[in-house]
């Protein structure tokens, strides 16, 4: 197995986008949340979400480019751009050899319900001719993949919330194997249509406004909290073999040492720790072989969507996987600050991990005011920690079907 | 795209007015004989193209099958669905 380090870095997410304001957006409990600014925000009951407010798609793109891309694929494009320059990258060494692995979890959603909206709505009798490549999937990687020839494996995961995490640890393994030397992999999602939220809306599972601070809505653990906030965005990262970093001297930013994917197999919505634990393990037990032991990590970027339910799930799940251990490794659910970008989320929940590595600090849970006495870990409350000696760290993504990803990452001296 | 003195421009005209505003190309360039791929028009684009053709003439080009090369092309397919849409004379 081939050792596999992460050398480029690319964020678009609605505290900041790029890795740098992302993350010190995260320490400082800067909330991206506010009720959403839309033409159709007054039919909302539940109006809060994570707009990507500081996004000009002309900036980045040619007025002829933009009608091919919906704002999903132009996420994961300039995403992609920032990892690409991050990891200098400056020719390819075997095109063939080189992948993108993409999660979104429902690909061009705003082309789609532009077309309804032209046919149903208005009356129209036709939709715009690229919907169908603009709303595909797979156009975001399939566009990554032009954009920086990658001429290997383009393969997209939707598995909800750990699509962009399984397209993370399918990388890894992929040039693990050997099948890949070098990869784009992470995730993007643009799914802040009317049609979208009014179906969260009917699920019941997102937050409730607090009226005089709505910025503080989503509160992961937190005794109060009332669900999730969805968020727009991207998250991309360069990945590699070590040998192939260090041929072409390059900036290594962190190793990822374990993978772990299983699924409850029981419900589609709801939940299940001896899912989780599985995931857990496997991702433990392949870092051990990695030479990494469950004692060295010193963080857990949780999953921690501030659903009444899944908080306490995740806190029951790290118990009975890191047993006496669970207690003394910080959490946090940066989603209080971010929001939840589903197929996205992995990807950026990710990368605030390993730059927490880098930087040996750890973003804090935002508005943890009082604990939920069935989450009672050490979750890293309102404030940010340093952590001189920290040198591995766990990333979860827990998804709706029951999906359960770990990624376990470590710096690399 | 109005007529600017009552008399309403040909459709090679149209076309080639469409053709600058939507692109940004040069009047010069937009010669009924320009290979749309020289104009940097791809196929994608050219769909897209059609599509607003479709609006500014009111008229439904989709079902055509036509090979879309040059400017002179687009024209063609727009007189067509012209003479269709009102009719045998």
């Amino acid at each position: 197995m081939n050792r596999v380090v992460v050398t480029g870095l690319g964020v678009v997410s609605p505290i900041g986008s790029d890795p740098d304001s992302f993350f010190e957006s995260l320490i400082a409990a800067r909330s991206g949340i506010a009720p959403i600014e839309a033409a159709f925000a007054d039919r909302l009951r539940l109006p809060l979400v994570a707009q990507v407010k500081d996004f000009d798609s002309a900036r980045h793109f040619e007025k002829e480019q933009l009608s091919k891309l919906d704002r999903f694929s132009q996420f994961a494009l300039v995403a992609a751009r920032q990892a690409w320059q991050g990891a200098d990258i400056k020719k390819l060494s075997d095109a063939e050899a080189c992948g993108t692995y993409w999660g979104t979890g429902l690909g061009g959603a705003q082309t789609l319900e532009i077309g309804y909206e032209d046919l149903f709505v208005k009356g129209l009798n036709r939709v715009r001719p690229l919907s169908v490549i603009a709303c595909m999937p797979n156009a975001a990687a399939a566009n990554v993949a032009i954009e920086f020839g990658l001429q290997g494996p383009c393969n997209t995961y939707a598995m909800a919330c750990a699509s962009s995490a399984v397209a993370i640890g399918e990388a890894y393994r992929a040039i693990g194997s050997g099948a890949v030397n070098m990869a784009i992999a992470g995730g993007s999602e643009a799914f802040l249509t009317l049609g979208i939220l009014k179906g969260w809306e009917a699920l019941m599972t997102l937050a409730v406004p607090d009226k005089d601070r709505p910025e503080t809505s989503c509160r992961p653990f937190s005794m109060d909290r009332t669900g999730f906030v969805p968020g727009e965005g991207a998250g991309a990262l360069v990945l590699e073999s070590h040998d192939h970093a260090v041929a072409r001297g390059a900036n290594i930013i962190g190793e990822i040492v374990g993978y772990g994917t299983s699924n409850d197999a029981l419900h589609l919505s709801r939940p299940d720790p001896a899912g989780q634990v599985r995931a857990i393990r496997m991702a433990l037990k392949e870092a051990a072989g990695r030479g990494l032991e469950m004692e060295q990590i010193g963080y857990i970027n949780a999953h921690g969507t501030a659903t009444r339910i899944g908080d306490k799930i995740e806190t029951e799940s790290i118990k009975a996987a890191f047993g006496e251990r669970a207690a003394h490794v910080p959490i946090s659910a940066t989603k209080a600050v971010h929001g939840h970008l589903m197929g996205a989320g992995g990807a950026v929940e990710f990368i605030a991990t390993l730059m927490a590595l880098q930087r040996k600090m750890l973003p804090p849970t935002a508005h943890l005011k009082e604990a939920d006495p069935e989450c009672d870990l050490d979750y890293v409350a309102l404030m940010p920690r340093r952590v001189p000696a920290l040198s591995a760290a766990m990333s979860n993504s827990f998804a709706f079907g029951g999906n359960n990803v770990v990624l376990l990452a470590r710096t690399i001296e | 795209m109005a007529p600017i003195s009552g008399e309403t421009p040909s459709i090679l005209a149209q076309v080639q007015a469409l053709l600058q505003s939507h692109f940004g190309l040069a009047a010069e360039s937009v010669q009924p004989g320009a290979a749309l791929a020289d104009l940097g028009i791809d196929s994608l684009s050219a769909i897209e193209f059609v599509f607003e053709l479709e609006g500014h003439f009111n008229i439904s080009l989709s079902d055509g099958r036509a090979d879309l090369t040059t400017v002179a092309d687009l024209v063609a397919v727009v007189e067509h669905a012209l003479g269709e849409a009102n009719g045998p004379t």
